[in-house]
């Protein structure tokens, strides 16, 4: 494992403990008053994981279809290896968001599954990103597999904001809560400080996952050229 | 010098090709529309018990079966070209690649069209459904404004899944999401004209359509050089 991913994924990990002690012992509890009795909402905790989670797999997906894009434009391998592992990191945090969501889901709403907005988005999502896998296993040459790759992650990247407004389209399902909106972020102080502390680790951890993986194709792809030689000589 | 052919010629020209196969073969439209039909069939035995609600629920049927009955006909649009090298023929060809897209998309446009001119009214007799005047125009401008956009996906992933090993299984997993968001609004549009909803909400979902519509020709009109050119 190269230095620089080893710091970022010790930093990440080191963030991301310091994000489960101050949600759970320096965070307030939430506290929603219904018929003057005050419940406390111990299930919001899981809003500290679940939000950088799924922040961190846009980051990725979006660049995933830049790199989509970039690959596309310069013809140039680095950048198709960038896009594979992106959209791959991208992937397993939207698979995490599905699981933190659905967790949630059950603990405040009673249900396991809710087809609302975000939740449709996410699912699609991961099934449209199964899609990419599938599509790349199912192109032989490896030049076509790059091609088609790149193309079908800019596709869905593009697809993701309006696979969301299209769910808001039916006003009358159940809403997702919601924590930023254009006035700011409905938190502050120590919850504030735990979620940016949860968000950056996560962003630090995903990172440090992506070089490696990114060095992972790399090495593969020198051995490959490797074997080549040996056999041609 | 060479005498430049203007775009709409080289488009039509292709349209033309599709066209004149199809009025040849008679394969495409005459099963696309059957489909639809024994769709229709399946969906009265399959949600007997609703079928008196379906002012509700009619447009989401009617949906279903377009969306299948479109996926048919993707996949066959490009086998042809594939298995008897019509593609190589097309991309040799003096015409600028983004137009070939363009030619496809239009015959799969047309196809589609003209299978659901038939269907649509299949459908409304069947299921004992009626619409005034003015309201079949804002119906019939709704799946215009679908077609579009199912044209156009469908056009730009089935030319990749024709080159994948799986081609025909392809389409549907790689088109499906990707067509969601047109999917929910257009569902959204047909139902609620259908249940006599506020004309302002059709209208904000005609607009989603034709916004997804001009995002995805945008889209496929810079790819599609990419989708093709080995």
């Amino acid at each position: 494992m190269k230095k620089s991913s080893l710091i970022l994924a010790s930093a990440g990990a080191l963030l991301l403990m310091a994000g489960v002690y101050l949600a759970f012992f320096v965070a307030p509890d939430t506290v929603v008053r219904i018929d003057d009795r005050e419940l406390v909402q111990f299930s919001q905790k899981i809003f500290y994981f679940h939000v950088p989670v799924a922040e961190t797999s846009f980051v990725f997906l979006v660049l995933g279809g830049l790199f989509g894009a970039m690959f596309l434009g310069t013809r140039k391998r680095s950048y198709e290896q960038m896009s594979y592992a992106a959209v791959e990191v991208g992937f397993i945090f939207v698979l995490l968001v599905m699981i933190t969501g659905v967790l949630w889901t059950r603990a405040a709403w009673n249900v396991w599954w809710e087809w609302e907005p975000r939740l449709t988005t996410f699912l699609v999502l991961t099934l449209m990103y199964s899609g990419y896998f599938v599509l790349r296993s199912s192109v032989q040459e490896e030049s076509a597999k790059a091609r088609f790759g790149a193309i079908f992650s800019i596709i869905a990247a593009v697809n993701v904001p309006l696979t969301f407004v299209a769910g808001r389209l039916d006003s009358l399902k159940p809403v997702h809560p919601k924590v930023f909106t254009l006035q700011g972020a409905s938190m502050e102080g120590p919850m504030l400080a735990a979620f940016l502390v949860s968000m950056f680790g996560m962003l630090l951890f995903a990172t440090s996952l992506y070089i490696m993986r990114l060095d992972l194709l790399r090495a593969r792809e020198d051995i490959e050229y490797l074997k080549e030689e040996l056999e041609v000589g | 010098m060479s005498a430049k052919v203007s775009a709409g010629k080289q488009v039509f020209a292709i349209v033309k090709k599709d066209v004149l196969a199809e009025l040849r073969t008679k394969e495409m439209v005459i099963a696309m529309l059957l489909f639809v039909i024994l769709a229709m069939v399946v969906f009265s035995q399959a949600f007997a018990v609703i079928l008196n609600d379906l002012d509700r629920v009619g447009g989401g049927l009617l949906w279903v079966a377009f969306l299948f009955m479109s996926m048919l006909g993707l996949n066959r649009s490009f086998v042809h070209e594939k298995d008897e090298g019509c593609l190589e023929g097309l991309l040799m060809s003096p015409i600028d690649r983004p137009l070939i897209f363009f030619g496809k998309m239009l015959g799969n446009l047309l196809f589609l069209s003209i299978v659901e001119l038939f269907a649509v009214p299949i459908f409304f007799v069947l299921f004992r459904l009626e619409l005034g005047a003015s309201l079949a125009g804002i119906f019939v401008a709704t799946i215009f404004l679908s077609n579009i956009g199912i044209a156009c996906v469908g056009t730009l992933l089935s030319t990749i899944s024709i080159n994948t090993k799986t081609r025909d299984l392809m389409l549907p997993i790689l088109f499906m999401p990707v067509i969601i968001p047109l999917l929910i609004a257009a569902v959204s549009a047909t139902g609620g004209i259908m249940s006599g909803a506020e004309l302002a909400e059709v209208y904000r979902s005609m607009r989603f359509i034709a916004v997804y519509d001009i995002i995805f020709l945008l889209v496929a009109y810079a790819l599609y050089d990419y989708v093709i050119s080995e």
